[in-house]
């Protein structure tokens, strides 16, 4: 790539699509400080030291690059990827236990999600729609999902923390979870 | 609304956020295997993980990080990859079991027609196996003193009026009494079982066994 510029305004999957095919250092770049600094604020809810959410957000972008060619951008989000990678890598390497996954790695071909938008359009509308979805849930609602994604707690843990019975907790989170399949239902 | 033999959504969006033990996961996740309109949730589960993840205000990272990376890549070998599947076994369970067949596991009989593998002990008494029963074999009567998942990978039992066959998940909890599973006639039925507590076996022979058996 002769000029690093003209990539801002590549799409993600589309960059990851130019480090699968020609190891593009520069697409590379570009997805690294995109990802690598949320990844690491992902890992940091996690009370982990900033070195070792360092250390795990690393890992997770030298997978993105070792795994690149399994990626196919007309069916999957990166982000979702990464995600997963993230989860995965802290499980693994912080709980010191495996996290089977439902597919292997081309399982990502599955997901049928279609993103050619604008690299920055997307990223707002991403951010706007998960924030509009959280609003349509109650505070309840709202508080169970962010414990399960934000601190990776359990439903008996969730429950000793807000004091809660077990039941209300599975039904606030199964009622929660609808809720956003809902409101994000063309977000694919 | 539950639906018999399927788990329920609260779990797969605790599969998504990481908030499951292992064996808990692989069940799940093998589960999940089964039903593409399960994968259809998880990914959905995943997705709404994946925009708080990108939501989130970004985090300082160290100005060598990126040149470490590329020093790491450029020193890396290719990597072989392994089979994606055994033959028969679920992607999730045939990974977890290192793509080994079932027959190549060391099984232990539990008693007449009953052979299990303990697959990993978690804390507070958290158990994965794989449980083997003859067809037609009867489960002791027993009670329950905390969760218990049984999905079944081949052969079926029922419980009941409830029938489980490959792909369908039970789920016991403390107020599961008197559970009684028969396996149906015919094959072996081979189910990959979470454990949290010993079960509470109602016989006195049967209860004589326990110790024995582990479960």
């Amino acid at each position: 790539m002769d000029d690093p510029s003209a990539l801002s305004e590549i799409s993600h999957e589309q960059l990851v699509i130019m480090v699968a095919r020609n190891k593009d250092k520069y697409a590379f770049r570009q997805l690294f400080d995109h990802y690598a600094p949320r990844i690491k604020s992902y890992l940091l809810n996690f009370q982990i030291t900033d070195q070792k959410a360092e250390d795990l957000s690393q890992e997770v972008m030298i997978t993105l690059w070792q795994k690149a060619d399994k990626f196919d951008p007309d069916k999957a989000k990166i982000s979702t990827w990464l995600f997963r990678v993230a989860r995965n890598k802290y499980i693994d390497k912080v709980r010191k236990q495996k996290y089977p996954e439902v597919n292997a790695d081309d399982h990502i071909a599955s997901i049928v999600a279609p993103e050619k938008t604008d690299r920055t359009i997307q990223e707002k509308q991403d951010q706007g729609r998960i924030k509009m979805a959280m609003a349509s849930l109650s505070d309840e609602q709202q508080k169970v999902i962010e414990l399960s994604f934000f601190k990776e707690l359990s439903h008996s843990q969730i429950a000793a923390e807000t004091n809660m019975p077990l039941g209300t907790v599975k039904s606030r989170i199964r009622t929660a979870f609808q809720i956003l399949r809902k409101e994000l239902g063309d977000y694919k | 609304m539950k639906t018999h033999g399927i788990i329920p959504d609260e779990w797969i969006v605790s599969y998504a956020s990481g908030a499951l033990s292992e064996a808990h996961a692989l069940v799940v996740a093998t589960h999940c295997h089964f039903h593409p309109e399960l994968q259809q949730k998880l990914d959905d589960a995943e997705n709404i993980g994946a925009m708080f993840m990108v939501s989130n205000q970004p985090a300082q990272v160290s100005s060598r990080l990126f040149e470490e990376i590329i020093t790491e890549i450029d020193s890396m070998s290719t990597t072989t990859e392994l089979p994606s599947d055994q033959e028969g076994i679920p992607y999730p369970l045939a990974e977890y079991l290192n793509h080994k067949s079932l027959d190549q596991l060391k099984w232990r009989m539990m008693g007449p027609g009953l052979s299990q593998v303990r697959l990993w002990t978690g804390p507070n008494d958290e158990c994965l196996w794989l449980l083997k029963a003859k067809g037609g074999a009867k489960i002791p009567s027993h009670d329950h003193k905390e969760l218990e998942f049984t999905l079944v990978l081949q052969g079926s039992y029922h419980v009941g009026d409830e029938h489980y066959r490959p792909g369908l998940l039970e789920i016991a909890d403390d107020n599961t009494k008197n559970h009684t599973p028969i396996i149906d006639p015919g094959e072996d039925c081979i189910c990959l079982v979470v454990t949290e507590a010993p079960i509470k076996i109602h016989s006195f022979m049967g209860r004589l066994a326990q110790p024995f058996i582990g479960l």
